[in-house]
């Protein structure tokens, strides 16, 4: 029997605009075609119409899970072409923040894989997770989706409760190493749904340019954070996990590791907050000229470039986010797979129909 | 015992209909205690039902509607029939044979199921009875190949002399083979590949809305009180002689089982086709295959 079984725009494995079109024989996919842009929102020419402290804002809005990364790259590129550089607090605040919203968003695809695979007990228990990581971007930032916290040269609010931070990050390093490692690792209908599924090997993913998590489950051990440390990175003691086996249990692997890892770095950037100024600029007069900025978002490497005449207004804001570079990826992935593997392969990536979108 | 009680009363009808529900709510309110929800209130199946039932349904040409209206009809009907032969009683309706007839009309439902699939016409009704039918030859060996040891280890076709004579090994082996195959025939993690939300919707039940879609979960709610039921009487090798008695004991080992089998489906991940059909053809059939050697080959026989 040979058919073709379209997965999207509107499809309850990812509640996301996109189109995965597979041409199946019978459970076996022998091609997929994928289709983006349904929800395309001219984010970067709407940039082109609003100040710089305006962008920010509208930055905010490119992506619900990872808001932060964006505002967080926006501001740096602006930073790069001002020439300053924020004050040392205000920086372990950024990293804090962004470290709790990469725990948020592995979290939450831990979650969105648990349902993709069927273990609605597994997904219930990352979003109890996920909700820790919420209550702890509120309590710092007072929003629980865009925190806008990123400013010109600072950020807009100060971590003023550490101790909190520190319990609830806590709580979530013992659930993640007591409870979503194991099952994930050890639960055999897990592993025989993960292991061997899906795999991009680490020639292709070079050859494709993927980034993130889903290179590094590959092999390809690369990480802004290490490779070129922005903000405090290089002041952390981290390691950056690798796998070579480049399947779906691979990438579940990097980003369960990947949790471990944010909190050991959130406690540690906790412990050596110092005190001192946080407050960025409230009024920025760009000169001209041209700045880029990249930052290793939970899904992979984020790359601003800013355009600027000497205007209130940038000339050209050009954002890549990683789901972008990834999704192609699926389609070596999705070859000779079965259909019930479909969704999750194209899951694996974490992919953000948002951001790509944008 | 007269056939028309069994039928329409105990264990048919009128114990199936709230039993069923009662179970879907078991299963439910299970899984959300195991996910820390708190789950639906006891009557929600039943509020369910009347939903679907009063919902108008989308127009559809009147050919279709009659198989709307039939198959599943035919499958409830096939279920409560299923239903009405569970040796349950001491002296309850049953025939020489029955064993036989209870297979007959306990597969029928699937049969239904992936008919409704391929009239639907969309793309993932197909997938999913597609899968059905795959799934349901793979557990059907097992589960009919258990039957078939229990019938020659106690000497009998008829479901009563089954259930009150096999030798104590051969039943263990053979319920646990049935227990086996429940998860699959009830489409319940880690063998709900059928109905794979996130991967077809529904599978072959995609298109079905209202009171079709209504029809159809009665249908298996009944499944679900005919096949624990089923389980039940063969594993308890006696009947304390009193009705009521027997009846709330057969009623509450049901229960157990459903709550056993929502643990096992809250604790899992869905497996896919190929490796549900590998299960049941190793594990499945192996325990029913243990349960054939044991009642050809009897210790100290």
């Amino acid at each position: 029997m040979s058919y073709t079984i379209p997965i999207g725009p509107y499809h309850p494995a990812l509640e996301e605009p996109y189109k995965l079109e597979l041409e199946c024989e019978g459970e076996r996919v022998r091609a997929a075609h994928l289709q983006i842009g349904f929800n395309f929102r001219a984010i970067e020419l709407l940039a082109q119409s609003r100040n710089v402290i305006q962008n920010i804002a509208l930055f905010e809005r490119v992506c619900g899970i990872c808001s932060n990364v964006h505002t967080l790259t926006y501001c740096l590129a602006v930073e790069n072409l001002l020439g300053i550089e924020p004050p040392l607090r205000a920086q372990y605040i950024r990293v804090i923040v962004a470290e709790l919203e990469r725990l948020h968003s592995h979290i939450l695809w831990a979650g969105a894989a648990a349902h993709i695979l069927g273990f609605q007990t597994l997904f219930m228990t990352c979003f109890r997770l996920r909700e820790i990581v919420m209550d702890l971007l509120e309590s710092i930032s007072g929003n629980r989706v865009n925190y806008a916290m990123n400013a010109v040269g600072g950020v807009n609010r100060d971590l003023t409760d550490p101790r909190t931070v520190q319990e609830g990050v806590h709580q979530i390093r013992r659930a993640v190493e007591e409870q979503l490692i194991p099952v994930f690792t050890t639960d055999p209908t897990v592993r025989a749904r993960c292991a061997g599924v899906g795999v991009l090997t680490k020639e292709e993913a070079l050859a494709w340019g993927a980034v993130g998590p889903t290179a590094r489950a590959s092999g390809v051990a690369q990480d802004l954070r290490q490779a070129q440390p922005y903000l405090i990175y290089d002041r952390l003691d981290f390691s950056v996990p690798v796998q070579e086996s480049g399947d779906v249990l691979a990438r579940i692997i990097v980003r369960a590791l990947e949790m471990v890892e944010s909190c050991l770095m959130i406690e540690q950037a906790l412990d050596q907050l110092p005190s001192g100024e946080w407050r960025g600029q409230l009024f920025v007069e760009l000169p001209p000229g041209e700045a880029v900025a990249r930052i290793e978002a939970p899904r992979g490497e984020v790359f601003y470039y800013l355009a600027s005449d000497g205007g209130e207004k940038p000339v050209r804001v050009k954002v890549r986010t990683p789901s972008f570079v990834n999704m192609p990826t699926v389609r070596l992935m999705l070859k000779d797979a079965t259909l019930a593997d479909a969704p999750l392969i194209q899951a694996s990536i974490d992919p953000c129909y948002s951001c790509t979108d944008r | 015992m007269s056939s028309w009680f069994a039928l329409l009363v105990f264990p048919g009808f009128l114990y199936a209909l709230p039993m069923g529900w009662l179970m879907l709510w078991v299963e439910r309110k299970t899984l959300a205690r195991l996910q820390s929800r708190i789950g639906p209130p006891f009557y929600q199946p039943l509020f369910d039902f009347i939903k679907l039932m009063t919902k108008e349904p989308l127009p559809r040409p009147s050919q279709e509607n009659r198989f709307y209206l039939f198959l599943p009809l035919l499958a409830l009907g096939a279920t409560l029939g299923a239903l009405t032969l569970l040796p349950v009683l001491p002296h309850s309706f049953s025939l020489v044979g029955d064993l036989a007839l209870f297979i007959a009309l306990i597969e029928i439902a699937p049969i239904c199921l992936v008919l409704l699939g391929f009239l639907s016409r969309s793309i993932f009704g197909q997938v999913g009875a597609v899968r059905e039918a795959v799934l349901t030859i793979a557990s059907n060996l097992p589960f009919i190949a258990a039957l078939i040891a229990l019938a020659y280890a106690s000497g009998s076709l008829r479901l009563m002399d089954i259930a009150l004579h096999a030798p104590p090994l051969a039943r263990g082996l053979a319920v646990l083979a049935i227990f086996a195959c429940l998860p699959i025939k009830l489409r319940l993690n880690p063998f709900s590949v059928a109905n794979a939300e996130q991967e077809i919707y529904q599978g072959a039940l995609t298109e079905l809305d209202g009171w079709r879609l209504g029809l159809w979960e009665l249908n298996h709610a009944v499944e679900w009180v005919a096949l624990s039921g089923l389980t039940v009487s063969l594993a308890l090798p006696w009947r304390s002689g009193l009705a009521v008695l027997d009846a709330a004991i057969f009623a509450l080992l049901s229960l157990a089982v459903v709550f056993l089998l929502a643990c096992l489906a809250g604790a899992t991940a869905r497996l896919k086709v190929g490796q549900a059909s590998r299960f049941y053809w190793r594990w499945g059939f192996g325990f029913a295959l243990l349960a054939l050697a044991v009642s050809f080959f009897p210790f100290g026989g």
